[in-house]
């Protein structure tokens, strides 16, 4: 048996490596007589060779697909080997990987072999394997197949911890061009029916105790766009996202630098190298919107459409916005001292819960974890400015402008 | 001032503590084992005193805080020179300032302590994912090699990940392992190396896992740089994707 699952392991995990979100978090589960739980702070297993971490067995139910979608390696046209696992199949692998510890769970996608709704089918039978057979408490994420019936995505969402439909592309035109057989509507179809899933699974679940057994993915929903396959600017992205997390109620958007697989004119040439600090920087930015209380209005405005490479977007937001700064560290507020360059979401509450007890000094904020390299020009510490130069945008800007390449950070 | 020599036990610690508090004061605490005479300071060996123990114990809970109780007890765990006069240090201004310790960061009785927590929770929460176990036929077995002791930060998660299963979990380093039958479990001494047969569908699984992780890199992100530092070469030698097997061309 493990040959041909070892030939079919080889092309499957292979294509579904371009799908980025790979966390394990954000369900808390214990084991109720099976297998298996969930931390809500998510478990990395073990860091890949490109430095991502891995959490899940990412794999693809098939890579056979009907769509020929432009970016894709696995569409339609392309001649590459092919291979379809059989839901026992996958489920067996899942267990085994994870009695052994390698695995936080599975993260199953699937290219659309025959139809949306026999490739959703085979997606559910996998799950009700894992969790009415096996017992399987860990986390499992599916990838709704858009066209598929919403039946099948409810029944599958109840056995599932987090779903995504991918967007891939962050406007209607792009997708036109980029996807001509999916629609904008039959993606947001099905992330509007989970989105209500979870609504009205909540308030079920505070009116009748026992209402549903199951919660409908309790991890949440989340998305990815493909980032520099199409011409967008990252104000469109980011505004699209801003509109993901509002309507759909969206745990995370997740960004994928484009990564040149198919040759075509409507493409980036395949030597175009991936655009990663771009990534980089839209996660940054897409961090600021969900932790920081910042509009993507803030981020990208109508003149700036594009994030600046050599400065993060929390610093280029304070060199637009100069007349705020500096501010007194003993006195700002929790959101005043979320905007200050350096200071992080710890190092604002140790300051908040520091500040309660005694004054706090500039000595003291480095050890409350504040970076005071990019800090000091944008603070006074009990009145004293410990900049050295004049508070102002184009000084500072020289002062912090990178002095070597960009190293490439990842988030996950 | 004198200082208190322990058996290495955390009961062994508190018990000094209270010792420094209500016999001689303490000057510092140290392991009786890697203690090295000093002939300005005299010394006392403490016995473990568990009654004695248990009441600094629940004086930290209730006058200080819960929270500084985990730091010390992380503290302990770790394998920082002087760990037990640290922690001594940061119990004595606890005592005196209460709940507040927690919000001072920046105190050089509290860095030290919350820094040295931080490694330790940090590292077992890392081992939570880098841990592999081996399947044995008639148990799951793992080995790690870990920088602190945090054997006991691992047990309670993996008696309920792997409730239906027995499994070993030996921290090579320290001649201890985690034993666990269904739920229950214990530590125990587990010195010596056993050299375990594994089945064929063992060695399958091992090699689908290498596979999977090889496959997964992605060519054009390339970055070793980042990835040694999540993943130390420490401890690689354990983890099954890291050591030679089926196909070793991308493993390094
Ligand atoms: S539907 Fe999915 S798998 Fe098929 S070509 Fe489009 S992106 Fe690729």
């Amino acid at each position: 048996m493990v040959m041909g699952t070892l030939d079919k392991l080889a092309i499957l995990a292979d294509g579904a490596k371009y799908d980025v979100s790979c966390a394990s978090s954000g369900v808390e589960k214990k084991n109720k007589g099976g297998i298996g739980n969930s931390k809500a702070f998510g478990i990395c297993h073990t860091w890949s060779a490109d430095g991502r971490c891995v959490s899940l067995l990412k794999i693809l139910m098939t890579n056979y697909c009907i769509y020929n979608c432009t970016y894709c390696v696995n569409r339609n046209q392309n001649d590459i080997p092919r291979a379809s696992f059989t839901p026992r199949e996958i489920a067996d692998l899942a267990i085994g990987f994870y009695r052994r510890n390698y695995i936080e769970g599975l993260f199953l996608s699937s290219g659309i072999e025959h139809s949306p709704n026999k490739t959703m089918e085979r997606i559910y039978q996998v799950l009700d394997i894992l969790r009415n057979e096996y017992h399987f408490f860990g986390y499992i994420h599916v990838k709704v197949i858009p066209g598929a019936d919403p039946v099948l995505v409810k029944k599958t969402g109840l056995l599932a911890d987090r779903m995504s439909v991918n967007i891939e592309q962050p406007s209607e035109q792009s997708l036109k061009l980029l996807a001509p057989q999916k629609s904008l509507p039959a993606v947001l179809a099905p992330m509007n029916q989970i989105s209500d899933h979870i609504l009205q699974n909540a308030s079920e679940r505070r009116l009748y105790r026992h209402a549903q057994k199951n919660k409908f993915v309790p991890a949440g929903q989340s998305t990815q766009m493909i980032v520099g396959a199409s011409n967008d600017s990252d104000r469109v992205i980011v505004k699209a996202s801003e509109a993901l997390y509002q309507r759909f109620q969206l745990k995370r958007v997740y960004y994928s630098a484009y990564i040149p697989v198919n040759d075509s004119p409507l493409l980036p040439a395949l030597t175009t190298a991936p655009p990663l600090l771009r990534e980089h920087r839209l996660y940054q930015a897409d961090w600021l919107m969900r932790f920081y209380q910042f509009q993507a209005d803030e981020i990208v405005d109508e003149r700036t459409p594009f994030l600046e490479t050599d400065f993060d977007p929390k610093i280029s937001w304070a060199f637009r916005n100069m007349h705020l700064f500096p501010m007194e560290i003993n006195r700002a507020s929790y959101e005043e001292l979320l905007r200050v360059p350096g200071i992080g979401l710890i190092s604002a509450q140790r300051i908040i819960s520091q500040r309660r007890v005694a004054a706090i000094s500039y000595d003291h904020l480095k050890k409350i974890g504040v970076s005071l390299k990019r800090a000091r020009y944008f603070i006074t510490c009990q009145g004293h400015y410990y900049g050295a130069i004049p508070v102002e945008a184009g000084l500072i800007r020289r002062a912090l402008a990178p002095v070597q390449k960009p190293v490439q950070l990842t988030l996950f | 001032m004198i200082d208190y020599l322990y058996d290495g036990s955390f009961d062994g610690l508190l018990t000094a503590v209270y010792a420094s508090y209500y016999e001689e004061k303490a000057q510092g605490i140290f392991p009786q084992a890697a203690y090295q005479n000093n002939f300005f300071v005299p010394s006392r060996t403490v016995e473990t005193d568990l009654v004695k123990a248990e009441k600094v114990y629940h004086a930290i809970e209730r006058k200080i805080s819960d929270l500084s109780l985990k730091h010390i007890f992380y503290t302990y765990l770790s394998n920082e020179a002087n760990k037990e006069t640290k922690i001594l240090n940061y119990l004595q201004l606890g005592f005196k300032l209460g709940r507040q310790i927690d919000d001072l960061h920046a105190q050089p009785e509290v860095l030290p302590i919350r820094q040295t927590a931080r490694k330790v929770s940090f590292e077992a929460e890392r081992f939570l994912g880098l841990l592999r176990f081996k399947d044995t036929g008639s148990f799951l077995y793992a080995v790690l090699e870990p920088d602190h002791h945090i054997l006991i930060l691992l047990a309670d998660h993996f008696a309920d990940r792997l409730a239906q299963e027995r499994f070993i979990i030996h921290d090579r380093k320290r001649g201890l392992a985690v034993v666990s039958n269904c739920q229950d479990w214990y530590i125990t001494d587990f010195p010596e190396e056993i050299g375990f047969t594994y089945s064929e569908q063992e060695k399958d699984y091992q090699e689908l896992w290498r596979l999977y992780f090889s496959q997964i890199s992605i060519e054009n992100r390339k970055n070793k740089k980042l990835q040694t530092q999540f993943v130390p070469h420490r401890y690689r030698r354990h983890l099954t994707e890291f050591t030679t097997g089926y196909s070793d061309k991308n493993i390094n």
